[in-house]
């Protein structure tokens, strides 16, 4: 990165967080600081809603597992517009009629006060240990390639998030992440622009998307019933709807988003907005690494992408194994790159036998190269099990290498306007949460606003200050990490079952869906353990648990 | 023994045309829904064909 660089990406980042902090200066009662302003546009607020799910790690990621396994994670996303559906039909206009400032607090309206503690508590606990991932997952790896001191982009990142959310509320994070994902998308187009532009001018893109096809790279949808398979149509549509539903309709960091505003036609279209351009934002990131694959054919990769870890290696004990790996990686690229050349000039002239034998070349020498790709990768990991997956390296590294000064910039300003805009949803969350579900309902009840605007001042500070810590402390623990995760994924479900049986089984009570909750979140920890299914398969099981135990419980409980 | 239900009466579920959608073309929610279910399945089929049509 040059001077240049660090102008775009410093103006870009720091100009916006100011400009939100000036437009919604003087917020003091408690709904426009928790909620916002009531003339906020459904465009504000479908805007806010995908930036608040899309983090730093889907721009900086998604790309790499394009390149590595192509289309096929977008089918995770099919599910997302039925359950948005839902949302807009069934859960909108009774968030709306009541008035709530969480979903929480719905909870303690239909049920009762342990059942919305049980809510909350649920949701910061999940929340509040993963807050640290969005800003430590895109740090580790920029600071990584970018040689920057990982803690200082951590705090920095951290800060920034934190002194706008805190100043502007809800209002100020709507303003941001409209222009942060302006900024996003401008750094994702420029860079697709560019890569097709950089593509050998005897390969169009039809030929480009001609080699993806043959090595597999754009098989999207797979309506096998295998449980084992991880991205399925099925797996997507009902796992993924699931946890769509349960993310969108009872996690507070996106409640709080698309309650922004007064209006339900607003809420509802916001909703609207994301449930038609999910998908295909998914997929155009995901294009974006197929072409990076089909670019890498024909232009030499290194054998390992993150190179920093690579030359740590190679400077160490292994460095003759891999530097002999390396040798056979480039020898073999080099033989299917002749081989694709070959196969595309084949076959426009229509010489089917030999555009067939240079295929089964170029895939037999795509074979010997990923085989040397992996065995590296096997090198490294074991002299450093902490490393993280190298497809995470492989978008930044064509970044670095083949933009020029000013787009790599904006790039490296999208994904920390990707990191912030998330987090700062997340940490408005925790703050209203802890507020309004915790602090004002069982700590200090009938207070001025006031009291409570500054309460939550503070309580979004203390969240931004923890997930700093855990970004921190996540590096010398990578398996906590993985834990949060999988934390997250299995916690998703029994959330849903109470909002569900909150919303449907109208002759369920508190008492039965708390027990019922509980005993089905101890269920999905034992299944989690015994089973080896996809994870978004959790969310279906915990959902369906949680509902049929609270009617079962209902049904034994004694009549009042 | 019957709860408030979410504060609605047995013979008022929630209402889809509580709000116009203002949008042009589309003036009911079901409408709206009924696109989003549209494009869903166009999405579908586009992505499903991706392979045979660059084959």
């Amino acid at each position: 990165m040059n001077a240049l660089d660090y102008l775009v990406l410093l103006g870009s980042l720091l100009g916006i967080a100011a400009y939100g902090v000036w437009m919604t200066r003087g917020r003091r009662d408690l709904k426009s600081y928790l909620k916002g302003s009531a003339n906020t546009s459904w465009f504000t607020i479908g805007v806010s809603v995908m930036a608040t799910q899309a983090s730093a790690v889907t721009f900086l990621s998604t790309p790499g597992q394009g390149y590595e396994s192509g289309l096929g994670f977008v089918q995770n996303y099919f599910g997302a517009p039925f359950a948005l559906l839902v949302i807009s039909i069934f859960f909108l206009p009774i968030y709306r009629k009541l008035d709530v400032y969480t979903a929480y607090e719905f909870l303690g309206r239909r049920f009762d006060a342990k059942t919305r503690s049980l809510g909350a508590g649920l949701f910061l606990l999940q929340r509040g240990f993963g807050a640290g991932i969005t800003i430590y997952a895109p740090a580790i790896v920029l600071s990584t390639v970018m040689g920057w001191r990982i803690d200082f982009t951590i705090i920095g990142t951290g800060l920034v998030a934190i002194v706008y959310t805190v100043s502007g509320g809800s209002d100020a994070v709507n303003l941001t992440q409209r222009y942060q994902l302006g900024v996003i998308f401008a750094g994702m187009f420029a860079a697709g622009c560019i890569l097709v532009y950089r593509l050998p001018a005897e390969v169009s893109f039809r030929d480009a998307m001609t080699v993806a096809t043959h090595f597999h790279r754009l098989d999207a949808v797979d309506f096998s019933l295998d449980p084992h398979r991880r991205y399925t149509f099925w797996s997507g549509l009902l796992g993924g709807g699931f946890l769509a539903l349960s993310y969108f309709g009872a996690d507070q960091s996106q409640v709080g988003r698309y309650l922004s505003g007064d209006s339900l036609r607003g809420s509802r279209l916001g909703l609207m907005f994301n449930a038609v351009f999910k998908i295909p934002m998914q997929f155009f990131i995901l294009l974006l690494g197929v072409l990076l694959f089909v670019f890498y054919q024909f232009e030499t990769p290194p054998v390992f992408f993150n190179q920093t870890a690579w030359r740590q290696q190679a400077g160490a004990g292994s460095g003759d194994r891999l530097r002999a790996l390396e040798a056979d990686f480039t020898a073999a690229h080099s033989d299917e790159s002749r081989g694709l050349t070959a196969w595309l000039h084949a076959r426009r002239t229509g010489d089917a036998p030999a555009a067939e034998a240079a295929r089964s070349a170029a895939l037999a020498a795509h074979a010997r190269a990923d085989q040397a790709r992996t065995e590296t990768a096997g090198v490294i990991r074991a002299a450093d099990p902490r490393l993280g997956s190298d497809s995470d390296y492989i978008f930044i590294h064509f970044i670095l290498r083949y933009l020029p000064h000013g787009i790599i910039g904006l790039l490296v300003a999208a994904f920390f306007a990707a990191a912030i805009s998330a987090k700062a949803g997340e940490l408005t969350a925790l703050g209203a949460t802890t507020t309004v579900d915790l602090y004002r309902h069982l700590v200090r009840p009938g207070l001025p606003d006031a009291h409570f605007v500054a309460a939550s001042r503070s309580f979004t500070v203390l969240w931004g200050l923890v997930a700093i810590g855990f970004a921190l402390f996540a590096q010398l623990a990578e398996n906590l990490i993985q834990a949060v995760n999988i934390l997250g994924s299995i916690f998703y479900g029994v959330v849903l079952g109470v909002f569900l049986t909150a919303f449907f089984l109208r002759r369920v009570g508190g008492t039965a869906v708390f027990w019922a909750a509980l005993a089905a979140q101890g269920g999905v920890f034992i299944l989690y353990h015994a089973l080896s299914i996809s994870y978004l398969w959790y969310n279906v099981i915990g959902c369906a648990l949680c509902m049929a135990l609270s009617v079962l419980l209902q049904a034994m409980l004694p009549r009042k | 023994m019957v709860y408030n239900f979410l504060m609605i009466s047995d013979d008022a579920p929630p209402d889809l045309t509580d709000d116009a959608t203002e949008l042009p073309g589309v003036s009911t929610w079901r409408g709206v829904y009924l696109a989003v279910g549209v494009i869903f399945v166009v999405w579908v089929v586009l992505l499903a064909a991706l392979p045979w049509l660059f084959s």
